[in-house]
C-alpha cells in the first residue's frame, strides 16, 4: 500500500498522521463553524438588547408614539468593538419615527417584522451588516397601533470574536496533536521493543550458532520467531548432513586405499615378478573401484551443490529409458539377470529435464538393482503415463530389504544392511537428488512375495514454482 | 552617429535635471476645522517644516459649517477637526472616515479613538469665565450650583451680563447643555434663571471672551477652557473659573474624509497629530492639551487633572454620542430648552 521508506515506525507514524490529518481537518471545520455559531449568537444578543431598550422608551401621547432614542441602546449595539451602528423606528403606516442611516429596507422584511423578529444579511456601503426588525405592541389607555424597530451594526466584532475562537480551538487541537504524537512515539516505543531485543540477539549471534532464539516475545510475534526457529533448526540439519557425509565419504575412501597400500607392501616384500604381476592386478582392479566411487562422491556433491537447474527442454522420457536399457542389456555385467522393460505407452513421453541427470538416474537405478540382487532375478522397468504425471519404476524379485530399512536406503552410503556388494551405497543418494531437482517423489516400496520396487513420479508440465 | 548619441543623451539627462525640481510641486492639503487658526498655528507650521513637499489649506469654520463640509460633493477637504464630537461620531457612522493604521494610532489611547477612523487629539475643559467687576458686588461662582444661586440671588444686577453658548447656532453648545442635562436634575432651573436675566446667547468662545473683555457681559457659562485660559493671560479682567462640582472636558476630533483628494498628505498630518512631536507642541505651544500621557508640557491632560482633580468628566468618544443627533430627541431638548429660556 504505502510505501514510505523501509522503516516500521516511519510507517506507523505516516499512517497516524494521515489519520489524525483527516480527524484534524473534520474538527478543525467543526471547529469553524460552531465558532461562526458562538460569535452570531453573542452578538445577536446585543441587537435583541437594543430593541428591547429602545422599545421601553417609545413613549405614547395621543394614541402616537414618540421615542427618545437612549444612548445606553446605542452603545449596545457599538459592542466593545465599535461597530458602525443603525436603527430606525416605523409607525404602523411605514413613516420613519426615527432612525440614523438610509440603509434600504426590502418590504417583504418589513411585512414579515410585523408577524416575527427577522434577521437579516446586508451589504451597504461596502461593508457588511446584520439587521434584526422587530414588532412592539404595547398596551395603553387607547387604541395603539406597533411599532416596528430595526437595529443593526456592521460584522467587525463577529469576524473578531469567531477568529479568537477559531484560533483558541486550533491552538487545542495543536496541543492535542503534539501530546498525541508523543504517546504514539512512546507506545511505538513499547510495542516494538520485542523487535528491537530480537534484532539485537540476531545480530549478536555466532555464524555457526543455529540454535533456537531463546527470547520472549508477543504473541504476534510467535510465527517469526517459531520460522526462524525451523530455519535454524534446517540449516542444523544440513550442516550436520554435510559434516556426515564428508566423514563417511573419508572414510569410503579411506577402505580401498588402506586395501592399495596393503597389497602394495606386500607386493614390494616379494622378489618373484608373478606374484608381482598378480598384487598389479588386484591394486588395478581395487583402483578401479576406487576411481568409480570417487567419481560418484563427485556426481553426488555436483548435483547437490550445483544452482537449481532450469529445466526449459523437454525430454522423451520413454526413448531415454529404451536407449539407457539397452545399453545395459548389451553389458557383460548384466548377462546373468534377466533385465527387461515393461508397459510402455505407444507415444513419446515428453517431461521437462536434463538429459545428462535423467540418464544418470536410471544409470544408477539399474547398476543399484544389478548390484544388489543375486544373478537370476528379474528386473523390470517400465512407464506409467497418467494425466499430470509418469511413473518411472523399476522392480526385481530380488531378496528385498527389510521394512524398517526403507525410509533410509536414499541416505548416503547406505546399503541396506548388506556389506556382500560392490557397490557404493550412493546410488539410491544421487537418484534421490536428481528426483528433487525435478520436482519428482520417490517412493521405495517392497513387493510381494519378495523384491524392491522404486518409483519416481515425475510431473509432466513443469510445476508454478520452476 | 556615437557622439550624436552622446549628446542626446545628455540633453535628456539635462533635461531631467532642470524638470525635476519644477515638477515637484507641493502637494496640497486640505484641513476644514472648527478650530481657531492661531491657535493651532505652531503646529501646522512644524508640520510643514517637516513635510516641506506638502502646502496646508486651512479653513477655519463654525462647527456646523464644518459638518456640512463633509457631505458637499464633490469633496474637497483631507482632514475634519471639530469640537462637535456628536457631529463627528455621526459622519464616522455614516462611513465618511477613512480608517488609519499606524504606530502612531496603535499608541494612542483607546478611550480617544473610535473605529481607528476618527481620533480624539485634545482635551479642552468647558469653564466659566467672569470679569472682575463682578467680584465687586458678589462672590463669584464656582460650582453649577454657585452659578444658579447668583443667578437667582443677583438677578437684577446680571440683567443683559451673562453669555452663554447657543444651542440652536452651535452644535458645541447644544452637546454640552444636553451633557449637562445629565448631571444635574437642576439644569433646567439653570436655563430659566439665564432666561430671567436675558442671557445672550454666542455661538462661538471668542465671541464671547469679547464681550467679557470689552465689559458687555460680566459672567459667561460653557466657555472652551482652552480658549478662555489663552485669553486669560493676555486680560488679566477676565477671570477663569474651573468649575468645582463637575467640569465637562470636550475633545476636538480629527479624521481623513473617506474621498480626501489627497489622502498620502492627509495620513501623514494625522500621524502628525498624534505623534510624540505633534503632541509636544500642542502641550506647549497651544492650549489645546494634550492626552499623550508621555508628552510633557504646560497644557497636558495629566496636569490638569492634578491641578482640577477628580471632578474632570470628559464626554466618552463612544456611540451614544450618536443619540444626540437623533431628530426626534434634537427636538423634544430643543423645545424644553426654549421653554425654559423664553417662558
Amino acid at each position: 500500500m504505502m510505501r514510505l521508506g523501509r522503516s516500521l515506525k516511519a510507517q506507523l507514524l505516516a499512517w497516524l498522521l494521515l489519520m489524525v490529518g483527516l480527524i484534524g481537518v473534520l474538527l478543525l471545520l467543526e471547529a469553524y463553524y460552531s465558532t461562526q455559531r458562538a460569535a452570531t449568537r453573542a452578538f445577536d444578543r446585543a441587537l435583541s438588547d437594543a430593541v428591547l431598550t429602545i422599545s421601553e422608551a417609545i413613549q405614547w401621547q395621543d394614541g402616537h408614539p414618540h421615542i427618545m432614542i437612549p444612548s445606553a441602546a446605542l452603545q449596545m449595539l457599538a459592542t466593545d468593538h465599535q461597530e458602525r451602528i443603525f436603527y430606525r423606528v416605523l409607525n404602523a403606516q411605514g413613516q420613519s419615527l426615527a432612525g440614523n442611516l438610509d440603509i434600504p429596507l426590502s418590504n417583504t422584511d418589513m411585512d414579515q417584522a410585523q408577524h416575527h423578529s427577522v434577521w437579516a444579511d446586508m451589504d451597504y456601503q461596502h461593508e457588511r451588516w446584520r439587521l434584526l426588525g422587530e414588532s412592539i405592541q404595547s398596551a395603553g389607555w387607547q387604541e395603539q397601533d406597533p411599532v416596528q424597530i430595526w437595529v443593526g451594526h456592521t460584522t467587525e466584532g463577529r469576524k473578531a470574536l469567531a477568529k479568537k475562537l477559531f484560533q483558541s480551538a486550533v491552538g487545542r487541537f495543536l496541543v492535542m496533536v503534539l501530546l498525541v504524537s508523543f504517546m504514539v512515539m512512546t507506545t511505538m516505543n513499547v510495542a516494538l521493543a520485542p523487535l528491537k531485543k530480537l534484532r539485537q540477539q540476531l545480530r549478536q549471534r555466532r555464524p555457526d550458532d543455529n540454535y533456537a532464539l531463546d527470547i520472549n516475545v508477543p504473541k504476534e510475534m510467535d510465527e517469526l520467531v517459531e520460522t526462524l526457529n525451523n530455519l535454524f533448526a534446517r540449516q542444523r540439519d544440513n550442516h550436520d548432513a554435510l559434516l556426515r557425509f564428508t566423514a563417511d565419504a573419508s572414510h569410503q575412501l579411506r577402505t580401498p586405499l588402506a586395501g592399495l597400500q596393503n597389497i602394495s607392501e606386500l607386493a614390494l616384500g616379494q622378489q618373484d615378478p608373478s606374484q608381482w604381476h598378480s598384487a598389479l592386478e588386484k591394486i588395478n582392479l581395487s583402483a578401479q573401484k576406487t576411481s568409480r566411487l570417487a567419481s560418484q562422491l563427485l556426481n553426488l556433491a555436483r548435483l547437490r551443490h550445483a544452482q537449481k537447474p532450469e529445466h526449459d527442454t523437454l525430454l522423451d522420457l520413454k526413448t531415454l529409458l529404451q536407449e539407457v536399457t539397452l545399453e545395459w542389456v548389451e553389458r557383460e555385467y548384466s548377462y546373468h539377470h534377466d533385465l527387461g522393460l515393461n508397459h510402455l505407452p505407444s507415444e513419446a513421453i515428453l517431461i521437462p529435464g536434463d538429459v545428462w541427470a535423467i540418464r544418470e538416474l536410471i544409470n544408477n537405478l539399474i547398476d543399484n538393482a544389478l548390484q544388489y540382487t543375486p544373478p537370476g532375478t528379474q528386473i523390470t522397468l517400465g512407464l506409467l503415463p497418467s494425466a499430470q504425471h509418469v511413473e518411472l519404476f523399476i522392480e526385481d524379485n530380488g531378496p528385498g530389504v527389510p521394512v524398517s530399512q526403507l525410509p533410509r536406503l536414499h541416505h548416503p552410503f547406505e546399503r541396506g544392511g548388506r556389506q556382500d556388494t560392490a557397490g557404493s551405497g550412493l546410488g539410491l543418494a544421487i537418484v534421490d537428488t536428481i528426483t528433487r531437482q525435478h520436482q519428482a517423489a520417490l517412493q521405495i516400496s517392497e513387493r510381494a512375495p519378495s523384491g524392491l520396487r522404486v518409483s519416481i513420479r515425475f510431473p509432466r508440465t513443469r510445476s508454478a514454482e520452476s | 552617429m556615437s557622439i550624436r548619441q552622446l549628446l542626446g543623451t545628455c540633453c535628456i539627462l539635462l533635461s531631467l535635471f532642470s524638470i525635476t525640481p519644477h515638477s515637484a510641486q507641493a502637494e496640497p492639503l486640505v484641513i476644514n476645522a472648527a478650530l481657531d487658526q492661531s491657535v493651532i498655528q505652531p503646529l501646522l507650521d512644524k508640520f510643514m517644516a517637516t513635510y516641506p513637499d506638502i502646502e496646508i489649506e486651512y479653513h477655519d469654520q463654525n462647527t456646523q459649517a464644518t459638518d456640512q463640509s463633509v457631505i458637499r460633493q464633490p469633496v474637497t477637504a483631507d482632514v475634519i477637526i471639530s469640537a462637535a464630537m456628536a457631529q463627528q461620531m455621526g459622519r464616522v457612522n455614516q462611513g465618511y472616515a477613512r480608517r488609519l493604521n499606524s504606530p502612531q494610532v496603535q499608541q494612542w489611547p483607546k478611550w480617544a479613538k473610535w473605529r481607528n477612523e476618527v481620533f480624539g487629539f485634545t482635551f479642552e475643559p468647558i469653564v466659566m469665565a467672569y470679569r472682575l467687576d463682578l467680584a465687586q458686588h458678589m462672590l463669584p461662582p464656582t460650582s453649577h450650583a454657585d452659578l444658579l444661586k447668583r443667578l437667582n440671588d443677583h438677578h437684577d444686577i446680571l440683567q443683559q451680563r451673562v453669555v452663554t453658548y447657543t444651542p440652536q447656532g452651535s452644535d458645541l453648545g447644544y452637546a454640552l447643555y444636553q451633557q449637562d442635562a445629565r448631571y444635574s436634575g437642576r439644569f433646567w432651573s439653570l436655563i430659566q434663571a439665564m432666561g430671567r436675566v436675558q442671557a445672550s446667547t454666542a455661538s462661538a468662545t471668542p465671541d464671547m471672551l469679547k464681550g467679557l473683555s470689552s465689559g458687555r457681559y460680566w459672567l459667561g457659562y460653557n466657555l472652551l477652557g482652552s480658549y478662555a485660559m489663552a485669553w486669560a493671560l493676555e486680560h488679566p479682567e477676565v477671570i477663569v473659573q474651573v468649575p468645582q462640582d463637575y467640569s465637562l472636558v470636550v475633545m476636538r476630533m480629527a479624521f481623513i474624509h473617506k474621498e480626501a483628494p489627497h489622502p498620502q498628505a492627509a495620513e501623514r498630518f494625522v500621524n502628525f497629530l498624534l505623534s510624540f512631536e505633534g503632541q509636544h507642541i500642542l502641550a506647549g505651544e497651544t492650549p489645546l492639551f494634550s492626552i499623550r500621557p508621555d508628552v510633557q508640557g504646560p497644557y497636558t491632560a495629566q496636569r490638569l487633572k492634578d491641578q482640577v482633580g477628580p471632578r474632570l468628566y470628559p464626554i466618552n468618544m463612544n456611540a451614544s454620542l450618536l443619540a444626540l443627533l437623533d431628530s426626534q430627541r434634537h427636538q423634544y431638548f430643543m423645545q424644553r430648552w426654549q421653554q425654559s429660556f423664553w417662558p
